[in-house]
């Protein structure tokens, strides 16, 4: 589908982004890895599977390699584009479920839920996390979600048009479900799995994070 | 005394910066000038700390000196972050700017 484009940011995935890139290429075309910064082989490797590489001359973070590849893709004329993380815990096939729940629903926005579909090898932990995380994000954006942090996304090209990601780090995802909220934009959502694997725990975020997402929320609110 | 010297002339050193600072941000040259005042007048009457501390409900001029410098340091440190924010803005629009003007296309893009 030339009309998809899929956005994987990336940082020091050398190991894994490779089969990420040709597990994507296999079903669609179009993939941007947008490498930020890494010190290893992760844009060569991305770029050999196929992948265009954009490369950040410095280490921004996830959030602000999210909106250069959007970037990218609106560019290109896409009119859907996938979030997918480069450390292979999302399912290629799950692209598949969240386009075709756009196309059900016709909303500007689909995310991923892994409490709608499934989490294997998810700790105890991150569960109890991620559930604070959800209660806090109706909380403050009003926007009704089963699971606020998950990376996998589809944004329609209206929806790509009008959001824009500030947050370069980690808050990112909070902040994508506030401008749904403030934008006024539909939401909906759509079950998938995520496999936690050793490599994708040791290289996801920390729970202390969520200390961090908070403070960098509130100081953009302020700094508004 | 020699530190009531040491502190008036460091004070009327912050009050040349908010002079010169005025272009930039009215607000800012005339907190700073203010505070600077302030200090000023305190550093050379002391006791009048305690008049001013008593009249707040604050028990030393001391304790009332040390509850303001906490709260003018916590504005100094937002006021701070905001400029960092700013400076992190350029530097991530220049970045992305980079990348876009150079995406690297597979050889063989099927």
């Amino acid at each position: 589908m030339d009309a998809l484009w899929v956005v994987i940011p990336a940082f020091n995935e050398a190991q894994v982004i490779a089969d990420v890139v040709a597990g994507v290429r296999a079903r669609y075309s179009n993939v941007i890895v947008v490498d930020d910064c890494s010190r290893d082989e992760t844009g060569t490797n991305a770029l050999r599977a196929g992948a265009v590489v954009l490369r950040h001359p410095l280490n921004l973070g996830q959030g602000a390699a999210l909106e250069t590849g959007i970037r990218y893709a609106l560019s290109r004329g896409a009119e859907y584009i996938v979030t997918f993380d480069a450390d292979g815990q999302h399912r290629v096939a799950d692209i598949a479920v969240l386009l075709d729940r756009q196309h059900e629903t016709g909303t500007d926005v689909v995310v991923g839920s892994r409490f709608l579909g499934a989490a294997h090898g998810m700790p105890p932990l991150r569960r109890i996390v991620l559930k604070l995380a959800v209660a806090f994000m109706r909380l403050t954006s009003g926007v009704p979600m089963s699971d606020a942090h998950n990376g996998f996304r589809l944004f329609t090209r209206r929806a790509a048009e009008r959001i824009r990601i500030r947050q370069n780090r980690m808050a990112h995802a909070s902040e994508i479900i506030e401008q749904i909220g403030s934008l006024g934009l539909s939401i909906s959502e759509a079950p998938v799995t995520i496999v936690y694997t050793e490599y994708s725990l040791r290289k996801g975020q920390r729970l202390g994070n969520a200390v961090n997402i908070i403070w960098e929320m509130l100081l953009a609110r302020l700094h508004k | 005394m020699i530190i009531q010297w040491v502190l008036s002339l460091g004070l009327v050193l912050c009050l040349f910066y908010a002079f010169m600072q005025r272009g930039k941000s009215k607000l800012v040259s005339f907190a700073i000038a203010a505070t600077s005042i302030a200090g000023i007048y305190f550093v050379l009457f002391p006791e009048e700390t305690n008049e001013l501390a008593k009249w707040m409900g604050v028990g030393r001029g001391a304790d009332l000196v040390f509850y303001c410098w906490i709260v003018i340091s916590l504005i100094v440190s937002v006021n701070l972050q905001f400029k960092i924010l700013n400076l992190q803005e350029m530097t991530t629009e220049l970045t992305r700017e980079l990348a876009l003007r150079a995406p690297r296309e597979p050889q063989n893009n099927a």
